[in-house]
């Protein structure tokens, strides 16, 4: 006589060489997810992600807060990507309830969302060092980070949660000489991005470790729907600043950042190009910047959108974030949908850690340069 | 004489600040001197274990970076293996899913343990009080040693929040 079984509860079929690993909730590296691994060996034969630790149903808290009530915890899901969270809910909302935002508040909106882009950056590169065994790259990164965030502080009081945009600009001026602070400390920077090169790129040990592992062809990732860098590591020139610019990204002088090669080597390094271009930007933007003027449009109290809908995307440090905003004649919103970079990178992590060595999955694992909290909402 | 000269109960606050730390010391030397230096040794090489829960998680790595490096006060940089551990930072918001797995990493932790919740979201469910998947609070979870508000805490208040824990473990009672 044969039991019947819960669904679930049946005992999978014992094969004495895979075994299955469970990595996290808590584990050695950064991030509250759970990848159950099974490996032959060294080797891994499958991993399926188990994401949704942190999902705190972001989604639903917006439709009973109204629009402006909704900007402190819209922008906790990457607490220090903070400016480029909110970006696309600025947007999209200024497109419903028709709002004209001042020139010199798009300049200001740049220039806190490029600071924050490295913020997020030089987070993530202090997180793969520690990942890998490298303490100076987690000491470093760590340290320079420090010098936006206080840019970043003057601009807004806030040390890494801004809520400094807002529907039709941005919450207050800039400080006074803020232009030259923040000039000198981008140039000092510069120099200081150029020193990570020998000290973590060149590195020979993270090239063995990194180099022709998880390669992601272009085909695949385009197929895969990945964004940001790891899309722009395969040799897909694409990036939402350039293809669809905001506010006065067509206006400014950088360039998109492409590597052909697909690898983890490629994805750490990436981003790290990209910071180069960020500083190009907030110094452009700091030159073309109108000098004075109103930054901040002001709205009527609780302001209605009408029967509308939009969707509004911006390019944040870990790739395309949109938000698809509904209205009905309410000061709330009826639905709002926010499609983030992490969990949309995370769709191949299964098919890029087939094969792949069980020590290279942190290498593989960071450089999908995924963030829990964002991607669980 | 001396333990009621210069315990904190009787003495004039004044004496106790002329005083400073060192009448601390006097009472526990003189009177539990086991309980002295088994604190001691316990205050300074506190170990957290690495389980990152949510967004306060940055300002946690924040403040091992150079600027201000928890180390210092004898509170290492978070570690992995929970079995040699005695402290756990619960760093923000604690969901449904995650709360059973928080129970089981503190339930393996070895005695003496203690608890830091960091964070608004971790001691009343701050921004999220009215989330549908948020617990309001951790203390039905864990017993918590020390409170860190803020959303989230700046690094100096989690150092400062380290630094109560240390004062809470010299003044009880050697386990």
């Amino acid at each position: 006589m044969t039991t019947q079984l819960p669904p679930g509860m049946h005992l999978e079929t014992v094969d004495d060489k895979i075994m299955t690993l469970n990595v996290g909730p808590q584990h050695p590296g950064s991030g509250h997810m759970r990848l159950i691994i099974k490996v032959d060996g060294d080797y891994i034969v499958s991993c399926d992600p188990d994401p949704g630790y942190v999902h705190r149903g972001e989604e639903k808290m917006a439709e009973y807060r109204n629009y402006i009530q909704n900007i402190p915890h819209l922008e906790r899901p990457v607490i220090h990507d903070s400016s480029n969270i909110l970006y696309p809910y600025c947007l999209g909302v200024e497109e419903l309830l028709g709002i004209e935002v001042p020139e010199r508040a798009k300049y200001i909106r740049v220039i806190a969302a490029e600071l924050n882009r490295c913020i997020y950056i030089l987070y993530w590169l202090a997180i793969y060092g520690i990942f890998l065994g490298h303490s100076t790259m987690f000491m470093w990164p760590a340290g320079d980070r420090e010098l936006f965030i206080d840019l970043l502080e003057a601009m807004s009081g806030a040390r890494v949660t801004h809520a400094y945009l807002v529907p039709g600009g941005v919450r207050n001026d800039l400080p006074s000489n803020f232009e030259e602070r923040c000039l000198r400390q981008v140039e000092y920077f510069e120099k200081r991005l150029k020193e990570y090169e020998a000290v973590f790129y060149q590195n020979p040990l993270l090239k063995a470790r990194t180099e022709g592992s998880g390669i992601l062809s272009r085909t695949d990732a385009i197929r895969l729907g990945t964004t940001g860098s790891v899309l722009r590591a395969s040799g897909v020139d694409f990036d939402v600043r350039k293809k669809e610019p905001y506010d006065v990204y067509e206006n400014l002088d950088f360039q998109t950042i492409v590597m052909k090669e697909g690898d983890s080597y490629a994805r750490s390094r990436v981003p790290y190009l990209e910071m180069f271009e960020s500083c190009r930007i907030i110094k452009d933007a700091l030159r073309k910047m109108p000098k004075s003027g109103s930054v901040r449009t002001k709205l009527k109290p609780n302001p209605k959108g009408g029967n509308d809908e939009v969707y509004r995307r911006v390019e944040s440090g870990r790739g395309a974030i949109g938000y698809y905003i509904v209205s009905n004649n309410r000061p709330e919103p009826y639905r709002v949908k926010i499609s983030v970079g992490s969990f949309r990178n995370l769709i191949c992590m299964p098919y890029l850690l087939k094969g792949e060595k069980l020590g290279n999955m942190p290498a593989v694992y960071w450089g999908l340069n995924y963030w829990p909290v964002e991607a669980d909402r | 004489m001396l333990k009621e000269l210069l315990s904190p109960d009787t003495a004039p606050h004044a004496t106790n600040v002329l005083v400073g730390k060192l009448g601390d010391v006097l009472i526990k030397a003189v009177g539990k001197p086991f309980d002295m230096a088994i604190n001691w040794g316990r205050i300074y090489s506190l170990w957290p274990v690495h389980l990152e829960t949510a967004c306060c998680s940055v300002e946690f790595g924040a403040a091992s970076s150079p600027r201000y490096d928890v180390e210092r006060f004898g509170i290492i940089e978070a570690f992995g293996s929970l079995r040699q551990c005695d402290l756990i930072v619960v760093m923000g918001t604690i969901t449904r899913k995650m709360a059973p797995r928080l129970r089981m990493v503190y339930d393996q932790m070895p005695d003496p343990k203690y608890v830091i919740a960091m964070g608004a979201c971790a001691i009343t469910g701050g921004l999220y009080f009215d989330s549908y998947n948020v617990l309001p609070g951790i203390d039905g979870v864990l017993p918590v040693d020390v409170y860190v508000p803020g959303c989230p805490p700046r690094p100096e208040t989690l150092i400062q929040g380290c630094m109560l824990l240390q004062e809470k473990i010299k003044r009880t009672k050697a386990k």
